[in-house]
């Protein structure tokens, strides 16, 4: 590859959101210059989405959504080399750099980063049940991001289901907007409250997070919302759309017309960027998902790259803001500015944090034993197709990892590339080998790490001989 | 299926062509907001497996909101910004 | 458990001849590796390919077409066995040419090659130029100047076809064991016993078909262990409407409608990943080959090795230092499944690889090295 086609960065980060943006801001304010990808249109993330002309204000979004202003604005006020509706398709360590490959505008530009901020941000997990693949049924996330950016709301009352402050936060919010939602099914027991007397330190330190739930929950209630704890299970149907739902309460189905239901059942890392890197990843109990290994000082993955914010384990908000700028940290450091004496409160604020999540976890934390007690009609994979029966039939014929099993029932080989089936196919195959999800891993991942197409493949950087080069 | 808060800040908008139709959208939606918008989910794209899909996570990830923009097929429609005079098409088999 | 065979290697070639030595009657355990072993089955492009192949060893060109005269019954039955259809399907294919001094080497190639032996006199081909071409490769590219087209060649999905192996072998009682990587293979008086790290397995009688893992496990038992790792990418574009195109080894459309685009060869040593520059080439080849695609996302990549001997050609052998072991090393397991499930197989069961296929022993590398 020609030297002439490479573009270097002695900071890259990707993603612009909290962790993204503080990380960069710090940099910029200590005279470096970072380049920051970030696949949205303006900075943000999803936390904080829109928030550079917000659709809708305090009074249905709440105060945490405005919060990011400063953030936001210390950003754009920062002189740093911003890339918007960047995809990094590409990524690759190279001695103690990384090579990226950025998809903007339909061409792939090279990029030699020296220091790599990874701060890629969070998913929704996938979470299977009947009829998730139908018209109608979505993830709470993609609701509030209707929300922030457009205003747009349920023009009929919505189901809500799963387990997390995501839930009550999107229904308070509905609330707000004047579209309550017509009835919210938690899959959290109501006997997990008891976690609160048991871990009585954590509820102190998780005080803030447990009022504003409970003021939403109360809220929520004073308006008349049904609220129904302990789901057992959970049915979307209809025909060419969802017309209704049906869940267990109790051991008794019921049913409830609907043209909305979302869905949230907790966030995870996005894994594409960090597998994509090869970095090592450790299945996390708590949160009940893979995060990747860092060093929990410095945020270092290996030498030369930072993971901040929730792409790196879920934080929240304001840790992901506080991770941006212990990286940024990390990498000034490095360069012999004293900055010690900045990062030790930010560690403290961590680590208060960091009780108040575990609480947090074990109390939202995702139904155990729910995928194998689906009807093997189930979809485990919506982009191929795959039915969880397809899936204990391959297991049964041989199956015995993550690997055999996308190669025996193209589970986890269309378009979302693996990142909404990879958790269901780790946890089945733990379950079928009576191993931890730890033994079993999960896919490997291998480029593109976003959309590309061959024709931007093929118009971008590449020496000039195509054909048979190939075979010597 | 989604309607905007009557006090949702003032936006500017763009006529974008959805299946040859003028239609007037927000500004700031994505594609696969301004559809879920204008017509709801019921219909947003045929699965090549069969049945009916629509956006799940609207961030990025699902990949179920794939449509033609501008002629150009399966793009994921929850990352490309609306923008005045783009051409839409829902991606049905038949109609 | 009493067994007959202990076959090294989970992959198609151990798992066809496993198929092969079940449906004789035979009582076989296969030993396997990890998920995340090198597997060349799972990484190939799923040819069932005859032109080209056997350039410089004739039999290997036989056995080719032998294979796939083969496949449709072999297909078949598997198919009624378990279920699994595998995608086959034989309507010809066609090795691209990119310029006049490609097209002329080939069909020089071809033209010696199927005139060496009788058997191979039926081998079919002919050049076509562009135009020809496109009757067969519709929407075909001008960087394309042609291609060698054969009626024999033909595609199947790869891993379908090693899913319908396994569920063959476990419907036929075949122990498979994943996650059991073997250490070593020890001649005992009453066989050999494969040592692996949740216990020794022993059989009066063992196989290898371990690919790369040949270099390791097949010296110390008198056996052939020169392969050595050749690597290919593969690039995969979303599903896309059938198109008829016949397969080429750079490019092919699967029958869930995403292409294929591959055909690289290069050395990486163990290194499966893929790189940037191929990347890139295979995209702007795939778009030379068939402008039409320029708009096809792509949806995966990979690196895969290719178990290749010195001559390319495969090894199948009996050794006689300690008779009952047996290696097979080849980087055809696709083309080659219908002969390794029925012939090979047999002439293993029989003990008589060494009279029918003597020419493929490893042993020929020893000549070529002192001779």
């Amino acid at each position: 590859m020609s030297d002439a086609n490479l573009r270097h960065a002695e900071v890259a980060i990707i993603g612009a959101g909290p962790a993204g943006m503080a990380a960069a801001s710090r940099l910029a304010e200590a005279g470096q210059r970072p380049v920051v990808f970030d696949l949205a249109p303006s900075p943000g993330g999803q936390i904080y989405r829109q928030l550079s002309a917000p659709q809708v204000g305090e009074e249905v979004m709440g105060r945490d959504y405005l919060r990011g202003r400063a953030l936001l604005e210390r950003f754009e006020n920062a002189r740093l080399d911003y890339r918007p509706g960047s995809r990094a398709w590409w990524a690759q360590r190279e001695g103690q750099g990384t090579t990226l490959g950025v998809l903007a505008g339909g061409r792939s530009e090279l990029w030699q980063a020296k220091r790599l901020i990874v701060a890629g941000g969070a998913m929704e997990r996938g979470w299977p049940f009947p009829g998730w693949q139908l018209p109608g049924v979505m993830q709470a996330g993609a609701g509030q991001i209707l929300l922030k950016q457009g205003g747009l709301v349920p023009d009929a009352p919505p189901v809500l289901v799963g387990t997390g402050p995501l839930l009550y936060l999107l229904a308070w919010q509905y609330l707000r907007a004047g579209c309550p939602p017509r009835l919210i099914l938690d899959a959290a027991p109501r006997s997990r409250y008891a976690e609160l007397l048991r871990r009585p330190r954590a509820t102190w330190h998780a005080g803030h997070y447990l009022l504003k739930g409970l003021g939403m929950l109360s809220a929520l209630r004073r308006a008349g919302v049904t609220v129904k704890h302990g789901l057992e299970a959970i049915e979307a149907e209809g025909g060419e759309r969802l017309e209704a739902v049906r869940y267990r309460l109790g051991g008794r189905w019921q049913r409830v017309g609907a043209s909305l239901l979302l869905t949230h059942f907790g966030v995870v890392p996005e894994p594409q960027l960090c597998r994509g890197l090869g970095l090592a990843h450790d299945w996390h109990d708590g949160q009940q998902a893979f995060v990747p290994r860092r060093d929990a000082g410095s945020l270092a993955a290996e030498p030369g790259v930072w993971l901040a914010g929730d792409g790196a384990g879920i934080g929240g908000a304001l840790n992901a803001e506080r991770e941006g700028h212990l990286a940024a940290l990390a990498i000034l450091a490095a360069e012999d500015e004293v900055v010690a004496h900045e990062a030790a409160p930010i560690h403290r604020a961590r680590r208060r944090d960091m009780r108040a999540r575990a609480l947090l976890e074990a109390l939202f934390r995702v139904p155990e034993g729910w995928l194998a007690a689906q009807p093997e009609t189930t979809l485990v994979c919506r982009c191929e197709g795959v039915s969880l029966g397809e899936i204990n039939a391959a297991m049964a014929q041989g199956a015995a990892g993550p690997g055999q099993l996308k190669a025996f029932t193209r589970c986890g080989m269309g378009p979302c590339q693996g990142r909404l089936c990879g958790e269901s196919v780790t946890r089945l195959l733990a379950g079928h080998l009576g191993t931890t999800p730890e033994a079993v891993g999960t896919y490997q991942v291998r480029p593109p790490l976003q959309s590309i197409t061959l024709g931007e493949l093929a118009v971008s950087s590449v020496p000039p001989e195509i054909s048979r080069s190939l075979r010597s | 299926m989604f309607k905007r808060l009557d006090k949702a800040v003032p936006v500017g908008e763009v006529t974008i062509w959805l299946e040859n139709q003028p239609r007037r959208v927000p500004a700031t939606l994505s594609a696969a907001a301004a559809v879920l918008w204008l017509d709801g989910s019921a219909g947003y794209r045929d699965h090549a497996a069969g049945g009916r899909r629509a956006p799940l996570c609207m961030m990025g990830v699902c990949h179920e909101c794939l449509i033609t923009v501008d002629g150009a097929p399966n793009r994921q429609g929850c990352l490309v910004p609306v923008a005045e005079g783009m051409r839409l098409e829902r991606q049905r088999r038949s109609p | 458990m009493p067994r007959d065979f202990l076959i090294i290697g989970g992959g198609v070639v151990g798992m066809a001849v496993a198929y092969g030595l079940a449906r004789r009657g035979r009582r076989v355990t296969v030993l396997d590796e990890h998920d995340g072993s090198l597997r060349a089955s799972r990484g190939n492009a799923g040819l069932v390919w005859v032109q080209g192949k056997g350039l410089g060893m004739p039999r290997y060109a036989e056995l080719s077409l032998q294979s796939s005269e083969a496949w449709p019954a072999f297909a078949e039955e598997l198919t009624a066995r378990t279920g699994v259809e595998l995608e086959y399907e034989r309507r010809g294919g066609v090795d691209l040419c990119f310029d006049a001094a490609e097209a002329e080497a080939r069909q020089e190639e071809y033209c010696a090659l199927y005139a060496t032996t009788p058997a191979l006199a039926a081998m079919r081909w002919a050049y076509l130029d562009r135009e020809a071409l496109r009757e067969h490769l519709p929407g075909l590219g001008e960087a394309v100047h042609g291609g060698t087209f054969s009626p024999w060649d033909g595609q199947c999905n790869p891993l379908y076809l090693l899913r319908a192996l396994y569920a063959a072998c476990h419907s036929l009682g075949v122990d498979y064991r994943p996650a059991s990587p073997v250490d070593g293979v020890e001649a005992t008086a009453s066989g050999f016993t494969a040592h692996t790290p949740k216990g020794d397995v022993a059989a009066p009688r063992v196989i290898l078909a371990a690919g790369l893992g040949a270099r390791r496990l097949a010296p110390p038992l008198g056996l052939c262990g020169e392969v050595h790792p050749l690597r290919g990418q593969i690039l995969v574009t979303e599903r896309l409407p059938q198109s008829g195109r016949l397969p080429s080894p750079q490019i092919r459309q699967t029958a869930s409608g995403g292409y294929l685009i591959g055909d690289v060869l290069e050395n990486a040593g163990f290194d499966t990943g893929v790189t940037l520059e191929t990347l890139h080439q295979l995209g702007r080849r795939a778009v030379a080959v068939y402008p039409d695609l320029a708009k096809a996302r792509l949806v995966r990549s990979w690196g895969a090795l290719r178990v290749m001997t010195p001559d390319g050609s495969p090894v199948y052998e009996a050794s006689r230092t300690c008779p009952g072991a047996y290696n097979l090393s080849c980087h055809s397991g696709i083309t080659l499944a219908a002969f390794h499930a029925e012939e090979l197989a047999e002439a293993i069961d029989s003990d008589c690889l060494a009279s029918l296929y003597g020419d493929f022993s490893g042993a020929r590398f020893d000549v070529q090295a002192t001779g």
